[in-house]
């Protein structure tokens, strides 16, 4: 995949200051989780997603699925710097009357492809979406994105094991392995269980990339892409607060409101680095 | 005309009518194709029917995921486990985005339920799906009209979920009764004593119950009410207006169905007394449909002694 790694880097720190701002301003979400899926929602919808911007409901558009909904602010960012509306709307996140609720809502967010955010779902949906996508021959790819905590809830392997069953190979998932969760690690939280052998027992085309290198996530969905008759799983390891150094690794930051100081810092280091 | 022998099977003839003229349709099974008499479908469209395993929340998801790429699903499979275990999936992926999924409900009440017992008896369906925001609940009372209103329904944007039986419940219309979508169906009117409201297959014990009524010089309008949501509103409250008393009759628990929406509606707009029958709040038993549902409490003679109390209760 020709990709312009320059561009999508310039693009994630957009998003990552959109991030950060939204919650500052709104006073409210989730800066944490949404820092570590944001090179993977840059690199989404700069290069690989064949979308329309002008025409979100277009009925060939590749879908996305953002099942850890709580990071919603990454990808509303990513929609209008993309152009789906205004970024002048994105302070009014989880405001009264917004378009921009606390979790994605696809009939109020213009390029939000299915509701999300209670967890563990967005892997069966895409299932359903990956099913139409055959069934209608539009030929479409369903992309989802998955915590790892959320891998805890038992439809997720429901939905595994449907689309290998159903061969979908239309059907990719990331699951960001920032290793956190609400409460604490996954593995104090949830118990210990490797995420790679589980969707290999499934029937799953695996993968494992550092989910902050825009080129191994391009050439990750290329070589999903190419797996035609499986669907594929793309475990990326991530930093939770990825890029806000003070933010990195600190769960605190899972739901938190960054002061005026951090805040000032936040966007001074993001202006800064290219991360 | 034609005849089934039972609600699931006329739901599924109706769903492969509407299947035939619109491609758009499609059904995902939880490993409830043979429960659900829907090998015709699987049969007729092969590349229409999925199968998402024994896994009623993936199932709920999958076919919000088809109905959010324009599909139509349907999904038929237990009661119980569309609106316990997968509440959540009805709710928040096919309802709140207001997406065209219809569910229907296998083995509703004790004459669906019956011997299976208490675990794949649905007493707590309807009032669990009323509670939704923007859902349709339908509970028709037999396979006639299960069918008619199956294909008059499937045009009803957002969810819709219908009560079904398990292919035992009486057939009380004639083959090829059309349904007037949403409205009461006035069946019987010997009076205005009481009116007698039934919803579901118990239909025929609450006709058995104005006739017995009936001789004891009591007068009781029977209304069956295929829609417990929306209510036909305007239809009950012209019932109670004009009777001095109303019995709500159905296979649920009285908590949350057909009683309910009735006693919220009497209290909005029409203050009635109401006797609500139907499931005591109490978990009932295995049993034969018939000898089940009498004992608790919806024979036509309980029915009858119901109505006799509270119109002789009214104060003159």
């Amino acid at each position: 995949m020709d990709i312009d790694t320059g561009r999508i880097a310039d693009f994630a720190r957009r998003i990552r200051k959109d991030i950060v701002e939204m919650v500052y301003l709104a006073k409210d979400g989730h800066p944490g989780p949404a820092l570590s899926i944001t090179d993977i929602v840059a690199t989404l919808y700069d290069s690989v997603l064949r979308i329309d911007p002008g025409n979100p409901r277009w009925d060939g558009r590749d879908r996305l699925i953002l099942s850890k909904g709580h990071s919603c602010t990454a990808v509303y960012s990513a929609l209008a710097r993309k152009g789906y509306f205004s970024p002048s709307i994105l302070p009014e996140l989880r405001a009264l009357g917004s378009i921009l609720q606390g979790h994605p809502v696809m009939d109020k967010t213009p390029g939000i492809d299915m509701t999300s955010g209670s967890l563990g779902n967005g892997l069966s949906i895409g299932v359903g979406m990956a099913l139409a996508s055959a069934y209608t021959k539009k030929g479409f790819d369903v992309f989802v994105i998955t915590g790892d905590g959320e891998l805890q809830e038992g439809i997720v392997w429901e939905g595994a094991l449907s689309a290998a069953k159903y061969r979908l190979g239309r059907l990719i998932v990331f699951v960001d392995r920032n290793g956190w969760q609400s409460g604490s690690t996954c593995d104090e939280v949830g118990g210990r269980c490797p995420i790679l052998p589980r969707f290999e027992a499934f029937g799953w085309h695996c993968q494992e990339i550092d989910g902050h290198d825009i080129r191994a996530i391009a050439s990750a969905v290329e070589a999903a892409r190419k797996e035609t008759g499986r669907p594929s799983a793309i475990i990326a390891d991530t930093v939770k607060g990825k890029g806000v150094p003070f933010m990195e690794n600190d769960n605190s930051w899972h739901k938190r409101v960054p002061t005026k100081e951090q805040y000032e810092e936040a966007m001074s280091v993001l202006s800064e680095r290219a991360t | 005309m034609m005849e089934f022998k039972g609600s699931r099977e006329a739901f599924v003839a109706a769903l492969v009518e509407i299947a035939e003229k619109d491609p758009r349709v499609v059904f995902i099974s939880a490993d409830s194709l043979k429960a659900a008499r829907a090998t015709t479908f699987a049969d007729r469209f092969p590349d229409r029917y999925f199968e998402a395993g024994l896994a009623e929340q993936n199932a709920v998801a999958i076919a919000a995921g088809l109905a959010a790429c324009g599909l139509k699903p349907y999904v038929i499979t237990y009661g119980g486990f569309i609106t316990m275990r997968a509440c959540e999936q009805v709710r928040t992926f096919c309802a709140y985005p207001e997406l065209d999924v219809t569910f229907a409900g296998l083995n509703g009440g004790l004459i669906g339920g019956e011997r299976e017992g208490v675990t794949h008896q649905s007493i707590e369906d309807v009032g669990i799906m009323r509670t939704i925001p923007g859902i349709t609940v339908f509970e028709p009372a037999d396979a006639a009209e299960t069918y008619a209103l199956a294909k008059a329904a499937a045009g009803i944007r957002g969810p819709v979920y219908f009560r079904l039986g398990s292919g035992r419940e009486p057939d009380v219309f004639p083959a090829g009764i059309d349904v007037e979508v949403g409205k009461l169906r006035k069946v019987m009117d010997y009076g205005a004593d009481v009116a007698l409201i039934s919803t579901g297959f118990v239909l025929d014990r609450v006709i058995g119950a104005a006739e017995i009524l009936k001789k004891e010089g009591i007068g009781a309008v029977v209304a069956s009410v295929h829609a417990v949501k929306p209510l036909d509103a305007d239809g009950i409250v012209g019932l109670l207006s004009s009777c001095k008393a109303a019995v709500t009759v159905e296979d649920h628990n009285v908590v949350g169905g057909l009683g309910s929406a009735v006693a919220e509606l009497a209290a909005d707009r029409c203050p009635t007394r109401i006797a609500r029958l139907g499931i005591q709040d109490r978990f009932p038993e295995s049993g034969p449909a018939s000898e089940l549902a009498d004992k608790y409490g919806l024979s036509a003679a309980s029915i009858a002694d119901a109505a006799r109390k509270l119109v002789a209760a009214k104060p003159a």
